[in-house]
Order: structure tokens, then sequence, then C-alpha cells
């Protein structure tokens, strides 16, 4: 009498449960939001020269390396303060690593006088660097049909 | 007619579609979201040891002064011609015409700012130019 009893109170349900599915697409959504950084150096404090004709750079955001220029000449690669000379020592085995698909973006302040723009374009040929883009704020006026 | 039993509210917040919404929104995040990219001017700067021949007619020599105006010189002539940078767009289609190998030879003054370069290259650009090349402006004796 008993065991018939309990045969039936653990009669197996053949439904999966569906309560605790929001929980976890809320706690996956949350982790990749608060885990998620995107590898990219510091901005530096510099004015953007602004150009209409400028297309966004074709290339993979890993392929692409941003050369900072301030107008006092000081150069930044990857957060680190770099002389000029050393530029190309710094520049070509990174280029090497890419396979040669590295495209240089010279993040230059407007104000700079072109000597040092001209250098840099010297250590970034001796580097063997092909692809260069200046790189620019869109021109404001322009932005509404090129977007 | 329904009985008292049956007609009783349920004082509990349906939550069978709270998975659905999350869903919803995170595929719709996913679809939508763009990451600035960031906008130039591409050149192809030259290999280390190349040198390219170019005939004098076939060059647009383009000096950026100190004060952003640009000097245009037309090959061998002596003539020389003052316009601002946003002008050189109409004269490169207007001589581009006359000669398709045509190539921009800019030519910026040491101490002029960066910005006036870009002025050119981007009217250059503009124009859909594609052999241009960048100089300092060597001092006159």
């Amino acid at each position: 009498m008993i065991f018939r009893g309990f045969q039936k109170r653990s009669k197996p349900q053949a439904e999966i449960p569906g309560a605790s599915l929001a929980d976890m697409a809320f706690l996956l959504l949350i982790f990749f939001m608060v885990s998620t950084r995107f590898p990219r150096d510091e901005e530096r404090p510099i004015e953007w020269a602004v150009a209409s004709a400028a297309r966004r750079i074709d290339a993979k955001q890993k392929d692409i390396l941003n050369v900072w220029l301030q107008r006092d000449g000081t150069v930044f690669i990857n957060d680190r303060r770099l002389e000029m000379d050393v530029v190309s020592d710094v520049v070509a085995p990174l280029y090497e690593a890419s396979g040669e698909a590295l495209v240089i973006s010279v993040r230059g302040d407007r104000e700079t006088p072109y000597a040092l723009v001209d250098r840099l374009q010297q250590e970034l040929v001796s580097a063997g660097v092909v692809r260069v883009v200046f790189a620019t704020r869109l021109e404001q006026r322009m932005q509404g049909q090129r977007r | 007619m329904l009985n008292r039993s049956q007609r009783r509210l349920s004082g509990e917040i349906p939550v069978a579609s709270t998975a659905d919404i999350a869903f919803l929104l995170l595929i719709f995040f996913l679809v939508s979201t763009t990451f600035p990219k960031d906008k130039g001017l591409a050149i192809v700067l030259p290999a280390p040891s190349e040198q390219v021949e170019v005939s004098q007619r076939d060059i647009l020599h383009l000096a950026i002064r100190l004060d952003g105006v640009v000097e245009v010189k037309r090959g061998e002539s002596q003539q020389i011609q003052e316009i601002r940078p946003r002008e050189v767009e109409g004269l490169w289609r207007q001589e581009v015409a006359s000669n398709p190998s045509l190539v921009a030879a800019i030519r910026t003054h040491p101490e002029a700012p960066y910005r006036f370069t870009v002025d050119v290259l981007d009217a250059l650009q503009g124009a859909n130019a594609r052999r241009i090349s960048l100089e300092v402006l060597e001092p006159e004796p």
C-alpha cells in the first residue's frame, strides 16, 4: 500500500524548466559588458586636422598602429614616449610581425611644423612601411553626406 | 457561468517572456553596435630605395608657404600662380583633364603648420588625385 503511493509522487516530468533562462541571459550580458576591453592606446591631447575627403581606414583594428605626433615633436607609440630617431627601430619589428599588413595612422597635431611630419615620414620609410594614413576628423560641413 | 475560484486574480507578474526580451535586446545590440573607425587621408609611401623618374612637364609643383598660400608652378614654366589650398581641387581637375599622367609634387615650408599640407592633400584626394609626392620646401639660396 505504501509503495503504490510513493510511485505516484515520483513520476518524472517531460518539461525542461525554463524559468532561469532570463537570469542566464542577463548574467552573460552583464559578464561580457563588464569584462570586454578594447585594446586601444590612450588619446593624446592634440588638435586634429580636418579634411572632407577623409575615408575610413580600410584595415582590421589590430593592423592599425597609431603614431601620435604632438606639436612639440614628441612621438607616442602604444602609450610610450619615443625619440624621433628610434621610431623606425620600433615600427620595423611591428611591421614584420604583422606580415607587412600594418597601416600607420599618423595622428599629428594640426599646428605641428611640417619638418617634424617629414622626419616622421622618413622614419616610416626606413622602417619599410608602405601604407600610411594621416588621421583627421571629418570636416563638419560634409559630415551629413559622407556618413 | 464561472465560479468564484476561477475568477480570482493572480498576484504574480508573468515572467515567461523575460528571456525573450533579454535575448531580443542582446541580439539588437549585437547587430546594431558599430565601433567608431578612424578616418584619414591614405597615402602610399615609396620603398626606401625607390626613385621614379618623372618628366618635368608631367609635374604640377605645389609649394606651401609659411602663411598657407600655395604657389603653383607647372612643369618647367617659371610662372607662379598663388592660390588658397581649397582652390587646388578645381585646379587639379582642370590640369589633369589636359594631362592624365600629371603628378602633384607638394612641397611644404618646414615651419608651416601640418594642417596646410592636410588641406592641400585633402583637396587633391577630393579630386581623385592618386600620384602625389610629399617633400619639404628647401629654402631658396
